[in-house]
């Protein structure tokens, strides 16, 4: 079977200065359709990089990038936009909400991102309404007009999540989710995360550097400088 | 949708990017200010410089003046047609007016101009600028008043309270008439009047029914000097201190016989006035007649309208309001320097929600839009309210500067150097639309660049921005 999201032999550095730092060497990495993969690496291992190519956040130096088994990394810009906007959801370990916005606005931004201004007047209402039900999913209902500093970390991190989903995604890329939050909190969020890729059939990959979140996992796979080099399967 | 929404937000929240647009309100309000006050003293001025002048005036090259005055009126009119409402016959030259004042004698150089005063007042708004010594309007009109005569002369004085001999009365009325000549002039206001620093009332120094004495040249090849006494009757007070400060009007056939250029129409005339029915156009006529004219007479006559007259003095005020235009427009461009500044600030600050929303999918163009739009948002608060703050001061500019009087203890605007009583303004729509459009423009220009630099932020590296 074609998987979900794949990358093929992915080579991604960073230039410092003058020195060029290999960051992906080569990574092969495949999630199937509906699958939770948690990546794992000490930090600087190249995970959020991993997870920022994948997602078309930034561009590979060689290798492909495969949706559904097509090539996907040297579309034009255009359509790279379009991608992120309906097919990727991103989740951040610092939540990464719009201070000016409200919790509700901050859910529909995806959605005021795909439509124009017309379009989305003409939706609003029912707009509003689905991301008032992803705010009441998250537990968050009565926060909707809260800005995020009225929020606490795991609020945040919930209607972070909220926004993810509100472009209705096929693939989450969550980056170390739980990183800025307490044990409890920490795991309501994974939680919710695991209720989602099994209610909604979500593809979910994870980026940790903790063991015991990756756990949780569907299957766990580890890099090592820039490339793949463990894969554990764990049945749950 | 949602590059609205941003810039409705950072507009309400970001206050001192509201403090960069002070500025372009500050240059806004001065623009409109300072082009409603000087386009209100152009007007002023056009309108009594027009007052002042005919609306086309057909002169005589030669100093001497024309012959056959009746004949080109006749000419004037067949071309003119209905355009043509009344002409009037003038003769000018330059001279110089002495009189006494106490024990000493005073001495002007002055334009002379002879006029026959009910028809000069057809052609222009000559009888609205006649006064007495109170402001008073005075009729058009040359004639010497009787009591006048008895007010200012001993010997006229004698002859009501006397009544003489036959002999006694010849000698006394010849005396009459020596203290308060036969023939009335009508000198410009500043001519005769002394106006003392700090003081409220003019002094004259030839108040009337005075004596003056006109000297001027005769015509002719071999030029003499010839000279008259006139009783001051009324003064001419236009309101434009060159006309005020120079113009001494007479009888037109006295000067006319003075000068040996004939007896009125018939006579030598310099100027023909004109005045046109309202709509007409003058440039058009003024072309019609110097052609007739030239058909005719060549080379003999100029033909101007009032405004080309007047063209180097309109043009200069035209000129000062576009350099100071200029001057004050660098405010508002110094205002732009500082939204840039203050704009590439806001762009770092924002870096990471610039990288979120590219991550939720956002171009390029639509980063780029928010704060071309925050830009534009600003400029439009900063010209609305400069907009609406000037035309209020225009609109109040008179109480403002009775209340600045007062606050410093003399007069901001001296009214006895313009003689307007107050300040006069002129809001033009299309200029205030112009100093806007122009203000809004720099505010978006120079968002511009910050603007671009947020759209080409690396999302992945905006996102890591610490």
């Amino acid at each position: 079977m074609t998987p979900h999201l794949a990358c093929v032999d992915l080579v991604k550095g960073y230039r410092k200065g003058k020195v060029q730092v290999p960051v992906l060497q080569g990574v092969d990495f495949e999630a199937a359709r509906g699958e939770y993969v948690a990546v794992m690496g000490a930090s600087g291992s190249g995970k959020s990089t991993l997870l920022h190519v994948l997602g078309l956040l930034d561009d590979p130096d060689r290798g492909r990038i495969l949706l559904e088994g097509r090539p996907i990394d040297r579309l034009p810009d255009r359509r790279r936009d379009e991608l992120r906007n309906r097919i990727f959801g991103f989740i951040f370990q610092s939540y990464h909400l719009l201070p000016e916005l409200t919790a509700l606005e901050n859910v529909l931004t995806p959605l005021m991102i795909r439509y124009g201004v017309i379009a989305y007047k003409l939706r609003r209402k029912r707009l509003v309404h689905q991301a008032r039900l992803l705010l009441d999913r998250v537990g968050l209902g009565h926060r909707c007009n809260h800005k995020p500093s009225e929020l606490s970390g795991g609020e945040m991190q919930r209607a972070a999540i909220a926004r993810a989903l509100a472009g209705q995604p096929s693939i989450l890329l969550a980056d170390e989710p739980t990183g800025n939050l307490d044990a409890a909190t920490g795991q309501a969020v994974l939680d919710l995360l695991r209720d989602l890729n099994r209610e909604e059939g979500l593809t979910m990959i994870m980026v940790t550097h903790d063991a015991q979140v990756a756990a949780q996992a569907d299957r766990v796979v580890r890099l090592t400088e820039g490339r793949i080099v463990e894969c554990l399967t764990e049945v749950p | 949708m949602y590059m609205l929404l941003l810039c409705w937000r950072y507009l309400r929240t970001r206050y001192i990017a509201l403090a960069s647009i002070v500025s372009v309100m500050l240059g806004v309000a001065t623009m409109i200010v300072v082009n409603a006050v000087m386009a209100g003293f152009a007007d002023k001025m056009r309108d009594r410089l027009h007052g002042i002048l005919s609306d086309v005036v057909v002169e005589g090259t030669s100093f001497d003046g024309f012959p056959y005055a009746n004949e080109v009126m006749a000419l004037i009119r067949s071309v003119g047609g209905d355009r043509v409402e009344a002409l009037a016959a003038t003769v000018d030259t330059p001279g110089i007016m002495s009189f006494q004042y106490g024990s000493q004698t005073i001495t002007k150089p002055v334009q002379i101009i002879g006029v026959d005063p009910a028809s000069r007042a057809a052609v222009g708004q000559f009888a609205q600028y006649l006064v007495g010594e109170r402001g008073e309007p005075r009729p058009p009109s040359f004639e010497v008043d009787p009591t006048l005569r008895e007010l200012n002369s001993h010997a006229a004085k004698l002859i009501h309270e006397s009544d003489p001999d036959a002999e006694t009365l010849a000698i006394l009325q010849q005396h009459a008439q020596q203290e308060v000549p036969d023939h009335g002039a009508i000198p410009g206001y500043a001519t005769v009047t002394h106006h003392p620093p700090g003081a409220t009332e003019d002094i004259f120094l030839a108040p009337t029914g005075s004596r003056i004495i006109l000297t001027f040249p005769s015509t002719g090849q071999a030029i003499e000097p010839r000279r008259d006494s006139f009783t001051v009757v009324s003064f001419f007070k236009s309101g434009m201190s060159e006309y005020d400060a120079s113009f001494v009007f007479v009888p037109l056939e006295r000067l006319q016989y003075l000068r040996g250029m004939g007896n009125g129409h018939e006579g030598r005339v310099n100027a023909i006035q004109i005045k046109t029915r309202p709509g007409t156009d003058l440039d058009r006529l003024a072309l019609d007649l110097s052609r007739a004219l030239w058909d005719r007479w060549p080379r003999g006559f100029s033909v101007q309208t009032w405004e080309q007259k007047q063209g180097p003095l309109l043009s200069a005020v035209a000129l000062e309001q576009s350099i100071l235009n200029i001057l004050l427009f660098f405010i508002i461009a110094v205002a732009g320097f500082g939204i840039l500044a203050i704009f590439s600030m806001i762009v770092v600050e924002k870096t990471r929600d610039i990288g979120i929303l590219r991550a939720l999918g956002a171009s390029t163009r639509g980063v780029r839009a928010i704060f071309l739009g925050y830009g534009l948002s600003l400029g439009l608060v900063g010209s609305g309210v400069g907009m609406i703050g000037g035309l209020l001061f225009v609109a109040h500019i008179n109480a403002i500067e009775a209340a600045l009087s007062r606050l410093l203890g003399r007069k901001v605007f001296d009214d006895t150097i313009y003689y307007f009583n107050e300040i006069p303004v002129l809001v033009d729509p299309k200029t205030v639309a112009l100093i806007v459009g122009a203000a809004l423009l720099i505010a978006v220009g120079a968002s511009v660049w910050p603007a671009h630099r947020a759209a080409r932020l690396h999302p992945v590296r905006a996102l890591r921005y610490e």
